[in-house]
């Protein structure tokens, strides 16, 4: 490694970070007397020019990746240039939604939102434990600081507390775990530590068991599956708007991209030895089923996902608050997600890309109309939506479409990412068990029609307790309007971003 | 025949091909545009329309010189552009469009046609208060028309033909004030219905023998001989190959949007809708996408060894009598011509299983300009005599009516087909003739003939009561305005002018289409068989036209007054008044055993799965206080010792979300325990 090319394959985490520091000088230097819609106004172009060079340097930087002393750290193309993509433009998309309602400070709040998408972009592509952990944290500790954002808000406070206690916690066991996995496998590096479970210290061992599980929580709690979810609707109530909806997508399509990391990773020694371990296996008896990181990893993740499915959406039948709902429906989204990467495959990578991207998208659009619906009302329980579409039909519209495609109605985006996602767990044909969670899976995202429609119900069905028109800034109204008319043509032409997903692969 | 299609060889897509697609997008796109209108722009709609439709119609003529210029210039013209929709693992969907005689002529009718009743639309839906809603389902309607004629994929046109379904069902149910219309928009959406599943199991059917739905792709497409030989040489049941099969079941998707027999029945009940609808959907355009759907894979009806087109020969001939049959005995004006068109989707189909696609497809052109302008014409009388649509009650309109009057006689004499003069006779000469020279029954024949006998008659018995005699109904009769006359002026010129394409002397239609190099010869005129056909049409035409003014002529009779056939033969004339019983029948059968079904669905609901319900609730229950006693006494109790050190102050309750940050760490260690001990226990067991 030289540090001519750390910095080339780290130029997009680079850019973001300069203009985080950019918009830090401007805001302080310059603008401190500015109204606050000017300076979040600033604020956000700066960021959103950041994300845009950032873009630049992802696409420049092609399938280059890092390596240090032969082992890799960060991996470039396929799903980590993808996830980067995504990740830069959620996280555009939320820095233009961003009213200046909330705090004093847009121009601090722009730039954690900056440094912490760097975290993301980071563990999106990290091959190494302690990249991981320390990309983690970055993302991580930028998003306590961003639900503690609204400094008069107790219940902003009070989230940001939880979701640090909790984060704190997983935290610790994800390092724990990682420990144990260096003392077992004697590296740092993922493809080493796989190999190295396969070959050496593999089946049986409680230790390892116990090493699994503890990163299994750590990277449980980023993508809020059951029971390490509990941080989540709190979070999501109390955090302001554009946090909340950068947790819910951008951090997602981080923490998923960092899962299919590790997941190919752990197939990966299957690829190599796969041979020689059955050429042993021919003269020893049959082959294992308990070997290596698979069977186990499997197990744990289809409990997650199980668990995640069933109480994310019983729980959002519940809820009154819409974002608690919304957290809620994440969960049990993830729990979908968790299937494919408990059944790993390229296929599935490739539907989880697909899946996480348009959920992003479609929860930021979803935020977005949360957000708007909260400034005017003050309240973002469901009754607060009420009569939505006389009041603003647009919003209502926007609300419908995006609604409608995350229950996974087509010819929405939404249809076609859970389609993707169950078609590729049912192609791994590994017997009975994922064929019973798919069905399990898709019951469940029948029932979570209902709570969606309880919202739709209010905005547009129940009768009118209050008339007065919601104004929506137009910048909102175009980007929301954007993010529609994307969830409407990809669930029309649903080949145009499987094409564009499958372009980064270049096996394919 | 086969050797025709191999004319069109593969090319790649002109501009005009690549830009096709904008003739259907662009009504639908300004569909969308008037349903977000405010109510009172009524002119704005009806612009944006119209606007919309004559913008296709360029376009369309556009298509329409290019392909006639490339057949001119000697190369048969079938372009398409295909791109891939969606894919699963290795499958592809394909959809497409193609640009070829076929769908050119289509695009160009059904624009035109559109166009000319859009305009004749304003006049008549002037003082209705959802003149914008009309617009609106009439754009929709116009571009997905335009989609099922454009597809090159099976797919697409399952779509654009279940969206025309859609608008007919909205257009029908216009007036959904109405129980009649709202009762007819239902019966016209599920009759179809039962048609479209067998079609829709033809798709998948032909997708997993072939794997592609389009018609053509550079001799990989399934209407391509490749594929064609590969589901001829498949077999399905009964000693029918996989052709055959499929093709049957894309047929009875034919049957249904066509209204032949058996599910012809929710075609006169359409009437319901406003009249230029009838005259659109319910005549001119969508019904005849039955008729189209066969043309479009005709490939595959005649790899069927026969068996297909025998069976759309036999169903057609059928319908085209049995309809006729019904329509002598009818006293609704537009019924009249609703079961005129049912018997003539027959007459298409016919052509089609006898004399191939251009026969059945000249027919289809022609009879979309005269039954348009019957239907136009009926509207036009409909509100001159102040919405009576009794023809008993009507009478001498000729003199009141004088433009109205002409056009309609000009279009009742091309269906009828009185010789020589109108395009109606042409083409329903060819249908007789491919059915006389047929190899096979001469059945069809007979019966064809026998419909065009009372085809005549019935059109005099019509024609008689509503312009002649004297005038029954009540209040002043009053010719339409401007914008209504003139479209049905233009329609009657082209039923007058069509036939002149399909003459046996100068077959430019049937060239066109199926690629050949036409002259004009003159003594096509003189030979026999052709003299000898048009004796016997005339004949024909003369027997019904005759017959009809001897019973009907100026007799005038009085509205209650009982029909001089009635008075003649009053069971047969009772079955034919009640549409032979049809309806009845299926109301005793199929509708009498779902009403028994939907009993035994509802009682299965209530008691079976109700009580199933029910169950689930007291286990869940059960469960649910079971989970109480282990929360309190276990992890209350065991648990929380053993997590004293993440139990810095908290409460009892350890119940999930109960928003004490304590809980949530300790449901965490909880799960970290739970995790282990599975796979620890897993691996061992």
């Amino acid at each position: 490694m030289n540090y001519i090319d750390l910095f080339r394959v780290t130029l997009p985490e680079t850019a973001l970070e300069a203009a985080a520091l950019l918009v830090l000088i401007v805001d302080l230097a310059f603008l401190r007397k500015a109204a606050a819609t000017a300076r979040t106004g600033v604020a956000a172009v700066l960021g959103v020019a950041g994300c845009a060079v950032s873009l630049w340097a992802v696409y420049s930087a092609g399938s280059a990746s890092l390596s240090f002393g032969g082992d890799l750290l960060l991996a470039g193309g396929g799903a980590a240039a993808v996830a980067e993509i995504g990740i830069l433009v959620l996280t555009a998309l939320t820095l233009l939604l961003i009213d200046s309602g909330f705090t004093q400070h847009p121009g601090e709040f722009v730039a954690v939102v900056l440094m912490a998408a760097s975290g993301g972009l980071i563990i999106a592509a990290a091959q190494d434990l302690l990249v991981i952990f320390a990309g983690l944290e970055l993302l991580s500790i930028g998003l306590y600081i961003l639900t503690a954002f609204a400094k008069t808000s107790a219940k902003s406070a009070e989230a940001s507390i939880k979701y640090y206690l909790f984060g704190g916690m997983s935290a610790a066991c994800l390092l724990f775990g990682f420990s144990y996995l260096y003392g077992l496998a004697g590296s740092t590096n993922l493809h080493e530590v796989a190999l190295a479970a396969v070959t050496s210290f593999g089946s049986g061992s409680p230790l390892f068991y116990v090493a699994l599980v503890l990163v299994v929580v750590g990277l449980g709690f980023k993508v809020a599956a059951v029971p390490f979810h509990l941080w989540a609707p709190d979070t999501y109530e109390g955090a302001p708007a554009p946090a909340a909806a950068f947790i819910a997508s951008v951090s997602k399509v981080a923490s998923f991209a960092l899962l299919i990391g590790i997941a190919a990773a752990i197939r990966h020694p299957f690829g190599v030895v796969h041979g020689v371990i059955r050429f042993v296996m021919a003269h020893s008896g049959p082959m294992p089923r308990w070997l290596g990181f698979e069977m186990p990893w499997t197990i744990v993740l289809a409990l997650l996902a199980a668990a995640s499915i069933k109480i994310g959406n019983l729980a959002a039948l519940a809820q009154t608050s819409v974002r608690r709902l919304l957290a809620f429906s994440a969960v049990a989204h993830a729990g979908y997600i968790l299937l494919a990467l408990a059944w790993f495959s390229q296929r599935g990578a490739e539907s989880i890309l697909y899946y996480i991207l348009t959920y992003g998208l479609t929860t930021i659009g979803a935020f977005g109309v949360v957000g708007v619906v909260e400034r005017a009302t003050g309240s973002d329980t469901m009754d607060s939506f009420l009569g939505l579409h006389k009041r603003n039909p647009v919003l209502a519209a926007v609300l419908l479409v995006l609604f409608l495609s995350l229950a996974g109605i087509p010819p929405l985006v939404g249809f076609w990412a859970k389609f993707n996602l169950f078609a590729a767990v049912l192609a791994v044909g590994a017997g009975v068990w994922p064929f019973i969670l798919v069905c399990f899976a898709a019951a469940f995202s029948a029932v979570s029609l209902y709570y969606y429609l309880q919202v739709l119900k209010r905005a547009y069905v129940m009768p009118v307790v209050d008339a007065a028109p919601i104004r929506v800034h137009p910048v909102t109204l175009i980007v929301l309007l954007a993010i529609t008319a994307a969830v409407v043509v990809c669930g029309c032409f649903p080949a145009l971003l499987q094409n564009w997903i499958a372009g980064f692969y270049p096996t394919m | 025949m086969i050797e025709q299609v191999a004319g069109f060889a593969p090319q790649t897509a002109s501009g005009i091909a690549q830009l096709l697609w904008l003739i259907p997008a662009v009504p639908i796109v300004a569909a969308g545009l008037i349903a977000l209108l405010k109510r009172p722009r009524r002119k704005l709609a009806a612009r944006l329309a119209i606007g919309s439709l004559v913008f296709s119609l360029l376009l369309a003529l556009c298509a329409f010189v290019h392909v006639i210029s490339g057949w001119a210039a000697g190369h048969a013209v079938r372009e398409t552009v295909n791109f891939t929709w969606v894919q699963f693992g290795t499958a592809t969907i394909d959809l497409g469009w193609v640009l070829d005689p076929l769908s050119a002529v289509m695009l160009v009718m059904v624009t035109f046609v559109g166009l000319l009743i859009f305009i004749y639309s304003i006049g008549y839906m002037e003082h209705d208060e959802n003149f914008t809603r009309f617009f609106c389902f009439l754009a929709l309607f116009a571009g997905a028309m335009l989609g099922v004629v454009i597809a090159n994929s099976l797919l697409l046109l399952f779509i654009c033909w279940e969206l025309v379904g859609l608008t007919s069902y909205l257009l029908i149910g216009f007036w959904y004030h109405k129980p009649s219309a709202a009762a007819a928009a239902k019966k016209a959406f599920l009759t179809t219905r039962v048609g479209d599943i067998f079609f829709f199991l033809g798709i998948v059917w032909l997708f997993s023998q072939t794997g592609t739905l389009l018609f053509y792709n550079n001799g990989v497409g399934s209407m391509e001989p490749v594929a064609l030989g590969g589901l001829v040489s498949a077999h399905a049941a009964l000693g029918l190959s996989a052709a055959t099969v499929i093709g049957l079941l894309l047929f009875a998707g034919a049957v249904g949007k066509s209204g032949q027999l058996p599910l012809h029945v929710w075609l006169p009940d359409a009437m319901e809708g406003p009249t230029p609808v009838s005259a659109l959907i319910h005549a001119a355009t969508m019904v005849a996408a039955g008729v189209y759907l066969i043309a479009r894979v005709y490939p595959l009806m005649q790899a069927g060894a026969g068996t297909s087109l025998t069976v759309v020969t036999w169903v057609g001939a059928a319908t085209a009598v049995f309809a006729a049959l019904i329509a002598v005995a009818q006293n609704d004006i537009k019924r009249i011509l609703a079961y005129s068109t049912v018997s003539q989707l027959g007459y298409m189909m016919a052509g089609l299983g006898l004399g191939g696609v251009a026969v059945g497809i000249f027919h289809l052109i022609t009879h979309a300009f005269f039954k348009a302008l019957l239907f136009l014409g009926a509207g036009a009388v409909i509100h001159g005599c102040h919405e009576e649509q009794d023809i008993r009650k009507m009478g001498g309109l000729r003199k009141e009516m004088k433009i109205t009057f002409l056009t309609y006689a000009i279009a009742m004499l091309a269906l009828s087909g009185f010789p020589l003069l109108f395009s109606g006779f042409w083409s329903k000469d060819a249908i007789l003739e491919a059915a006389k020279q047929s190899s096979g029954s001469k059945g069809p024949f007979y019966l064809l003939a026998f419909g065009a006998v009372l085809t005549a008659f019935y059109m005099m018995r019509q024609v008689s009561y509503v312009f002649f005699g004297k005038w029954r109904g009540h209040g002043h009769a009053h010719e339409s305005p401007r914008v209504m006359t003139t479209p049905l002026a233009i329609l009657a010129f082209f039923a007058i002018a069509l036939g002149a394409i399909g003459t046996p002397a100068w077959p430019w239609f049937r060239g066109f289409l199926e690629d050949r190099s036409v002259s004009f010869e003159l003594a096509k005129f003189g030979e026999p068989s052709f003299l000898a056909l048009l004796a016997t049409s005339t004949v024909i035409v003369f027997v019904g036209l005759g017959l009809g003014w001897l019973l009907y002529g100026n007799k005038s009779p009085e509205p209650e007054e009982r029909d001089v056939l009635e008075k003649a033969a009053p069971p047969v004339w009772a079955a034919l008044a009640n549409r032979l019983y049809v309806d009845e029948l299926y109301g005793v059968t199929f509708i009498a055993f779902y009403a028994w079904w939907a009993r035994v669905a509802d009682w299965m609901d209530r008691h079976v799965w109700g009580g199933i319900v029910a169950l689930v609730t007291v286990i869940f229950g059960l469960l649910a206080r079971f989970n109480r006693f282990f929360d309190n006494e276990w992890i209350n109790g065991g648990f929380d010792k053993s997590c004293e050190e993440l139990y810095s102050g908290g409460g009892m309750a350890a119940r999930a979300q109960s928003g004490r940050v304590q809980t949530y760490l300790r449901i965490l260690a909880l799960g970290v325990v739970v995790l282990v001990v599975i796979l620890i226990w897993s691996s061992r067991g």
